[in-house]
């Protein structure tokens, strides 16, 4: 439990936010059904395109990454455990042309979230399929979600099946909305007029 | 300029919570109220700096084409 005279656990928390120890559930649009055998993950845009099945998509290189979720509406929850593949092993696979600056991490429904090519290539920023040790639940994204700890969750599209890259930058469905396109939490870079 | 943009802001979101929770209610209505919400954002924009009130508009435009998909979808 969170307590405000841990300085070390305070320090991770941006201003404006509280500690939450449940997980709410935020989601612009229904919770897509899941076939693994019609499941299809793919590049696109400036690259030499790439495209896997759930059991291709899994058998990647994965990683197991330990960060911190800070979502828009001012909840954060600590030290989540992610087991995935990196984003940067998508991008080597999918041979990223040189060219790309940003890119598109989309979901049914329309969904996308945008970000420079850069901060996705982090090394903590991956493709999670499982959460604390068990699959990702649907509602928070399962089969499959993207994590990007640096920013507000909601840059970390649920339900991810597509990254398209871009040599400029796009914004995003909730960025087109008048959330922020950068989405720094320790800088509350929630709104677009902030900008 | 007299407005705060939280303020927009504010009613805009206030609109979003009337189209999230559309379908729990009376789909029509919630989606009229909602459209009457942004129309008095739409109003207080004018009284923002150009840029703030641009970005605004553009937002408000948005959201009134994803309730026109939502009444021909639901």
């Amino acid at each position: 439990m969170f307590r405000k005279r841990d300085p070390e656990m305070a320090a991770r928390i941006p201003p404006g936010q509280h500690l939450t120890r449940g997980w709410p559930v935020l989601s612009a649009s229904p919770v897509p059904r899941f076939d693994p055998a019609t499941w299809r993950f793919r590049c696109t845009g400036l690259c030499d395109g790439a495209e896997w099945s759930w059991d291709e998509f899994r058998a990647l290189p994965h990683v197991t990454v330990t960060s911190d979720i800070h979502c828009v509406t001012a909840w954060s929850k600590l030290d989540n455990t992610w087991d995935g593949v990196l984003f940067s092993e998508v991008a080597k696979r999918a041979g990223v042309k040189p060219e790309v600056t940003h890119a598109l991490v989309k979901a049914p429904y329309d969904y996308d979230a945008n970000l420079p090519i850069d901060a996705l290539m982090d090394d903590d920023v991956l493709f999670a399929w499982n959460h604390d040790g068990e699959p990702l639940e649907p509602k928070h994204g399962g089969p499959l979600r993207l994590v990007v700890p640096k920013r507000y969750f909601w840059k970390s599209t649920k339900w991810a099946n597509e990254v398209e890259f871009l040599d400029h930058d796009q914004r995003g469905f909730w960025e087109v909305r008048g959330y922020h396109n950068e989405a720094f939490p320790f800088e509350e870079q929630r709104y677009s007029w902030q900008e | 300029m007299g407005t705060d943009p939280a303020d927009v802001w504010k009613l805009v979101q206030r609109a979003d919570e009337l189209v999230k929770y559309a379908r729990n209610r009376d789909p029509h209505t919630a989606y009229a109220q909602a459209r009457a919400v942004l129309d008095e954002a739409e109003a207080l924009t004018g009284q923002l700096e150009q840029k703030a009130g641009d970005n605004f508009r553009a937002q408000i435009a948005t959201r009134r084409d994803d309730i026109a998909r939502f009444e021909t979808e639901s």
